[in-house]
């Protein structure tokens, strides 16, 4: 609940950024909301899903965009020793065709996206609370321009407990 | 409870105070005396120089005594895909009238990347590979496309912010081709005068 209520803040925050600028000045935003308290036993694994919003006017592509030029979207995390990140999966994109290209599909998130990630602790990992960290990079467009690709932090805790 | 009520109502004040303050400078941008990004009519395009795909260096200033259409660009800009062949049309069109068109490919490709893009697209003029010292020269272009309207004597006469119609384009460009003789603007007409133009408002998702 308070997640949610971070998360709806954060976005309203950066919703106003958007609005507050002229045309073609606009920032495209993603926020990551806060994850809740994650815990592992050592030797098991969980699912951790980050969940991402994207500033309403804007998409960015999908991990698996339809052209090799086009930037897919690429988390990235670094953990410590006690943990691995076992699993990464993106969201399938939804096709949409822009009126800038009627004629061509692109394969886009827009609105709220969930990258759901596995992660694992050995089973000699030392019980402790740990923290993953990382980046979201992504390229965003909106109806009639494209934004220069960006960076996001991500970061969680992971806190594991003895079998 | 009661400060949480707190929190909401202080962001809620802050939201607003950001769209009250980007409504100040969306006016300010059009009719004060603010020089910002996008209140470019009748400034001198700034010069530069920088590499072509085929290796060559090329100057801004070449070209003074002809209309530019500078247009930025990157490969991984779907809308930019969809001026490019009409800017090709353009240039065929207008050449013999004067008209360069100098595209800036803004991107990390490799060169042989970019050029493979450009000419699948029929581009039939330059393209120069873009820094970020040009970027922020041309007031930090983070939108794609954007393009600078430039007259023969080298005075920026229209910019473009965004994916517009063909006819808005061939209309700037008729406008810098036909600014010859004309004397520079005053910095406060300018300055009144200027406007960045909206993207075409026709293409909602």
């Amino acid at each position: 609940m308070k997640n949610s209520r971070a998360f709806l803040l954060l976005a309203l925050l950066c919703a106003g950024f958007a609005l507050a600028q002229g045309p073609g000045e606009r920032v495209p935003s993603v926020v990551m909301a806060p994850v809740g308290n994650v815990q592992v036993r050592a030797g098991a694994s969980t699912e951790v899903n980050l969940d991402f919003r994207i500033g309403s006017e804007f998409h960015i592509n999908s991990h698996t965009p339809k052209s090799e030029l086009l930037i897919p979207t690429v988390l990235k995390l670094t953990t410590p020793d006690q943990l691995t990140v076992a699993d990464v999966k993106y969201p399938p994109g939804q096709d949409v065709s822009f009126p800038f290209s009627p004629d061509e599909k692109l394969s886009v998130y827009s609105g709220d996206f969930t990258i759901d990630t596995i992660v694992k602790a050995p089973a000699n990992a030392a019980a402790g609370t740990y923290p993953v960290t990382g980046t979201l990079r992504f390229q965003a467009c909106d109806h009639s321009a494209c934004y220069p690709p960006k960076t996001i932090p991500v970061q969680f805790q992971v806190t594991v407990v003895k079998k | 409870m009661k400060r949480n009520a707190l929190v909401f109502v202080a962001l809620f004040v802050a939201v607003l105070a950001m769209l009250a303050s980007g409504k100040y400078l969306d006016r300010t941008r059009r009719h004060g005396p603010l020089k910002l990004v996008g209140n470019v009519q009748g400034l001198p395009a700034p010069d530069f120089q920088l590499p072509s795909l085929d290796g060559s260096k090329i100057k801004l200033s070449d070209f003074r005594g002809k209309a530019v259409l500078l247009n930025f660009w990157a490969t991984w800009c779907p809308p930019c895909k969809v001026e490019m062949p009409w800017f090709a049309d353009l240039q065929k069109q207008y050449g013999k009238d004067g008209l360069v068109i100098v595209g800036v490919a803004m991107d990390d490709s490799a060169p042989d990347k970019i050029a493979q893009f450009a000419s699948e697209m029929g581009v039939n003029y330059p393209i120069l590979l873009g820094t970020d010292q040009v970027s922020d020269d041309y007031g930090s272009v983070d939108s794609l496309p954007t393009s600078f309207y430039i007259a023969r004597d080298g005075t920026i006469v229209d910019k473009m912010v965004g994916l517009f119609d063909k006819k808005d384009i061939e209309d700037a460009v008729r406008k810098s081709l036909n600014t010859i003789g004309r004397p520079a603007p005053s910095p406060q007409q300018s300055q009144a005068a200027a406007a960045v133009k909206t993207p075409v408002k026709d293409t909602a998702q």
